[in-house]
C-alpha cells in the first residue's frame, strides 16, 4: 500500500523515493496521465474525420496531432504502465527487497518526463516512424530535432529499465527458487527486457544518423549523398518489430497473474507459457521488414521475412490455447479485472487473424497503408495491450490503496470499451478493404468511406465516456473506496496470492 | 458430425479447386493477362473463410467455457485446487 | 512440468503450423503470378513528388494527374520520387508500389474493360498527401 489518499504523505518523499513500490506507483501515475492525453488526441481525430471535409482543425495541425498520438501510447502510456507493473510486482515475485539498481531505477523513471516535454512541446508532423526523406528534407523544425532528441532520451529509459529487470530477476531472485519456479509474470519482464536490450542500440543509431542528416552534415538517408532511405526502413522496423512484442508479452503476461486466479486454478501448462515467451522473444527479430513489402524488395526477400511473421503465430497461439486450457474446469469469477483478460484474449486473436492477412505478401496489396492496418495494429495496442493493462490496474488497486474500486462502475467500463473498440477497429478493417489511407486529414465523399468514418467516431466516443468512468472511479476510489481484505481482496477464498508483501521502508 | 464433414467439404474445395485451375493456368498472351485483381481478392476472400471459421471455433469455445464454468453455474463445483488449499504463492 | 497428457496442446499446434504453411503457400504462389512481367507491357514513367503524379508515356509525352490507358494491354509502371516517399496506389486494380527517391520501383497491370478510377498516394507525404490524388481513364480497345 503506497497511496492512502486519507493520510497522505509528503509528495516529496514519494518523489524522491528510489523503493519499487514507490517507483512503480510513478509510474503508474504517469502512464495513466499519458493514457488519457493521448486517448484525448484521438478523440480529436475522430471528431474530424467524421465528415469528409475540415471540420475542427487543419491538415498540418491533424498530422501533427495522430503523430503525437502515436508516439504518445506507445511510448508514455505502453511502456510506463509495464515498468510500473514490473517495477511493483517483480521483487515480489523473485522475493527480493527492492529491484537490483535502486537508484538506477529512478532515474530511469525521472528521464521519463523531460523526454515527453520535448515531445509535447514539439508536436513533430512526420508520424511515428520518423521516416526519410520527409522527416529530413520535408519537416518543419524545430518540432523534429526535439522529439528525436525526446526519443532518444526515452530509449535510453528504456534500456536501463530493461538492465534493471534482467538483472533483478536474473541474479537477485531467492536462493530457494530456481528459473522454472518464477511466475509467468516474471518470465515476461525477463524476454521483453531482453528484447529491448538488443533492439533499441539500432533505433539510438537510426535517430543519430537522422539528426546528423537533418543538420545537413551527413547523407545516410539521402541519395545524392550516396544514401538510401530504405537504409532507415531497415533500421527503424528491426528495433519496432521486436519492440511490438516488448509492448504486448507484458500485458500476456499480466493475464497470466488474472487467468489463473480468478478460475481458482493453476495455469494449465506453465512450461508452455515459458517456451511461448522465450520463443515469441526470438522470432520477433525474423520478421521485421514485412513493414516493407511496397518499397521494391525483391521476391525473395518478401518470401523469407513472410515465413518469419507466420513463425510468430503458433507462439502467441500457445498462450491463447494456455487460457483457455486454464478456464476449462475452473469457477470462474468474472470480477472486473478478469472481463478485461477475457475481452483482450479474444481480441488479440482477431489482431492476429488480420494480420496473417497482411503477412501474406500479395495481400499486402489491398491492406498496406490503408485502415485496415490501423484497425489491426489498434486491436493488438488497444484490445489485447490496454485491456490487459486496465485490466490489471484494477486488480492492483487495492494493493496500491488498500481500497476497493467500484465494481460496478468497473463492469460498465469494460462492456463499453469493448463494444466500442469493436466498433472502431473492426470497421476500420473494413474502410481498409475500401481503399481508404492512413494518415489523411480529409477524404473524397465516397459513401462507404463516410459511414465507416462515423460508426468508427461513434465507437471511438463510447471508449470516451467509459475512459472517463475509469478515472472518476479511480480518483474517488483512492480516496473514499471500501477498505480491502488485503489477503484476499476479490473474494477468490483461498490462498491466491503471494505470501510475502512489498515493505516500503516510508510507510507503515 | 454432419457439420464437420459439411465444413471439410467446403475447405478441401477451397484447397482443390484454385489448384486444379493452376494446373492448366495460360502463359501470358496479348489480350489475355491475368488479373491481378482477382487473384488477390481470390486469396482473401480464402483466408477470410478460414480465418472466420477458426475464430467461430475459438470464440464459441470462450463463451461456452465462460457460460458453463462461472461459479454461479447450478453444476459449479470447487476445483481440486481449492478443496485441497495447496495452490497459491509462486511456484 | 507436465503431469497432464498434452495432446490437445500438440494437436492444435499441429493444426496451427499446417495453417501458416498453407498461408505461406498460397501467398507465395499468387505473388510468383503477378510479379511476372509480360514481355510486351507497355512502360509508362510515373513521377510522384509532393502533390502530384506525372505521367510519362512511351512516346515522350506527359501527363499530370490523369492517367490515361487502354483496356486489353498490359502496361509496366516504372516508379520514382523526385523529393519523399510517395506511393502510388490505384485501388480498384490492386497496384501499389513505393515511390522511392534514388531507386526505380517496378509494378504491372493489365485493365480488361473501360472505366475511370481514382489514383491516391498511400504513404504519409506531408501537408497535401490526403488530396495527392489522380485519375486513371481506360479507354476501349482501338485496335
Amino acid at each position: 500500500m503506497v497511496l492512502e489518499l486519507q493520510k497522505p504523505r509528503p509528495i516529496w518523499q514519494i518523489m524522491f523515493s528510489t523503493h519499487h513500490t514507490d517507483i512503480g506507483l510513478l509510474y503508474l501515475i504517469l502512464s495513466i496521465s499519458f493514457l488519457f492525453m493521448g486517448g484525448a488526441l484521438a478523440l480529436i481525430i475522430r471528431a474530424e474525420l467524421f465528415f469528409p471535409g475540415s471540420q475542427i482543425i487543419d491538415s498540418m495541425t491533424f498530422n501533427r496531432i495522430f503523430t503525437v498520438h502515436g508516439t504518445t501510447l506507445i511510448f508514455l502510456f505502453i511502456l510506463p504502465s509495464a515498468s510500473a507493473v514490473g517495477n511493483y510486482f517483480v521483487p515480489i515475485m523473485v522475493r527480493y527487497k527492492d529491484m537490483a539498481y535502486p537508484k538506477l531505477n529512478a532515474i530511469a523513471f525521472w528521464m521519463i518526463p523531460p523526454g515527453a516535454a520535448l515531445v509535447w512541446l514539439g508536436f513533430a508532423d512526420f508520424t511515428w516512424y520518423a521516416t526519410p526523406p520527409y522527416s529530413i528534407i520535408s519537416s518543419p523544425g524545430p518540432a523534429a530535432d526535439m522529439w528525436i532528441f525526446g526519443l532518444k532520451i526515452l530509449g535510453i529509459s528504456s534500456v536501463l529499465g530493461a538492465i534493471n529487470f534482467i538483472v533483478t530477476i536474473m541474479k537477485c531472485k531467492h536462493p530457494d527458487m530456481s528459473m522454472g519456479q518464477l511466475p509467468l509474470l516474471a518470465w515476461a519482464f525477463l524476454t521483453s527486457s531482453m528484447i529491448i536490450v538488443v533492439a533499441i542500440p539500432t533505433f539510438a543509431a537510426a535517430l543519430l544518423m537522422l539528426l546528423t542528416d537533418r543538420l545537413g552534415v551527413s547523407g545516410f538517408f539521402n541519395p545524392a549523398m550516396g544514401g538510401d532511405p530504405i537504409a532507415y526502413a531497415h533500421l527503424f522496423w528491426f528495433t519496432f518489430h521486436p519492440e511490438v512484442y516488448v509492448l504486448v508479452i507484458p500485458a500476456i503476461g499480466m493475464m497470466y497473474e488474472i487467468i489463473p486466479r480468478f478460475s481458482r486454478k493453476p495455469i494449465y501448462s506453465k512450461s508452455s507459457g515459458i517456451f511461448a515467451f522465450v520463443m515469441l522473444s526470438l522470432v520477433s527479430f525474423s520478421s521485421w521488414a514485412h513493414h516493407m513489402y511496397a518499397t521494391g524488395m525483391s521476391f525473395t526477400e518478401k518470401t523469407v521475412f513472410m515465413i518469419g511473421t507466420l513463425a510468430a503465430v503458433p507462439a502467441s497461439g500457445m498462450h491463447v490455447f494456455n487460457f483457455i486450457a486454464t478456464m476449462w474446469n475452473g469457477r470462474i469469477k468474472f470480477a472486473t479485472p478478469m472481463m478485461w483478460s477475457i475481452g483482450g484474449i479474444a481480441l488479440f486473436f482477431s489482431a492476429g487473424a488480420g494480420g496473417v492477412a497482411n503477412a501474406a505478401m500479395p495481400l499486402d496489396f489491398t491492406t498496406h497503408d490503408t485502415y485496415w492496418v490501423v484497425g489491426h495494429f489498434h486491436l493488438f495496442v488497444m484490445g489485447t495491450i490496454a485491456f490487459g493493462t486496465i485490466g490489471f490496474i484494477y486488480y492492483m488497486f487495492p494493493y496500491v490503496t488498500g481500497r476497493m474500486y467500484n465494481e460496478t462502475m468497473g463492469k460498465v467500463h469494460f462492456i463499453m470499451s469493448f463494444v466500442g473498440a469493436i466498433l472502431v477497429f473492426f470497421t476500420q478493417h473494413m474502410l481498409g478493404l475500401y481503399g481508404m489511407p492512413r494518415r489523411i486529414f480529409d477524404y473524397p465523399p465516397i459513401p462507404e468511406w463516410i459511414v465507416g468514418n462515423q460508426i468508427a467516431s461513434v465507437g471511438a466516443m463510447i471508449i470516451g465516456v467509459s475512459m472517463a468512468l475509469f478515472l472518476y472511479n479511480l480518483i474517488y476510489s483512492s480516496a473514499k473506496g471500501k477498505p480491502a481484505d488485503i489477503h484476499d481482496p476479490f473474494g477468490l477464498g483461498g490462498k491466491y496470492y503471494y505470501p510475502f508483501e512489498a515493505k516500503n521502508p516510508h510507510h507503515n | 458430425m454432419g457439420n464437420l464433414l459439411g465444413l471439410f467439404l467446403v475447405l478441401a474445395i477451397i484447397v482443390i479447386i484454385p489448384t486444379i485451375d493452376h494446373v492448366f493456368a495460360q502463359a501470358d498472351e496479348p489480350g489475355e493477362y491475368i488479373d491481378r485483381r482477382v487473384l488477390i481478392w481470390n486469396l482473401f476472400f480464402k483466408m477470410m473463410t478460414v480465418a472466420f471459421t477458426v475464430g467461430a471455433v475459438v470464440s464459441g469455445t470462450m463463451i461456452w467455457i465462460c457460460w458453463r464454468f462461472r461459479e454461479s453455474h447450478p453444476k459449479a463445483t470447487p476445483t481440486a485446487y481449492e478443496a485441497s488449499n495447496t495452490w497459491g504463492g509462486p511456484a | 512440468m507436465g503431469h497432464h497428457s498434452n495432446w490437445p496442446e500438440w494437436l492444435y499446434i499441429g493444426v496451427i503450423v499446417a495453417l501458416m504453411v498453407w498461408v505461406g503457400a498460397e501467398a507465395w504462389n499468387v505473388e510468383r503470378l503477378i510479379e511476372h512481367v509480360p514481355a510486351d507491357a507497355v512502360v509508362i514513367k510515373v513521377t510522384g513528388q509532393q502533390w502530384f503524379w506525372t505521367f510519362e508515356y512511351e512516346d515522350g509525352t506527359k501527363e499530370v494527374g490523369t492517367l490515361h490507358v487502354e483496356a486489353g494491354k498490359a502496361y509496366k509502371f516504372e516508379v520514382m520520387s523526385t523529393d519523399v516517399i510517395h506511393s502510388f496506389n490505384i485501388h480498384d486494380y490492386v497496384v501499389l508500389m513505393d515511390a522511392v527517391p534514388g531507386r526505380v520501383n517496378t509494378v504491372w497491370f493489365a485493365p480488361d474493360k473501360a472505366g475511370e478510377h481514382d489514383i491516391q498516394c498511400r504513404e504519409y507525404c506531408g501537408l497535401i498527401h490526403y488530396n495527392m490524388r489522380g485519375k486513371l481513364i481506360v479507354s476501349e480497345p482501338s485496335t
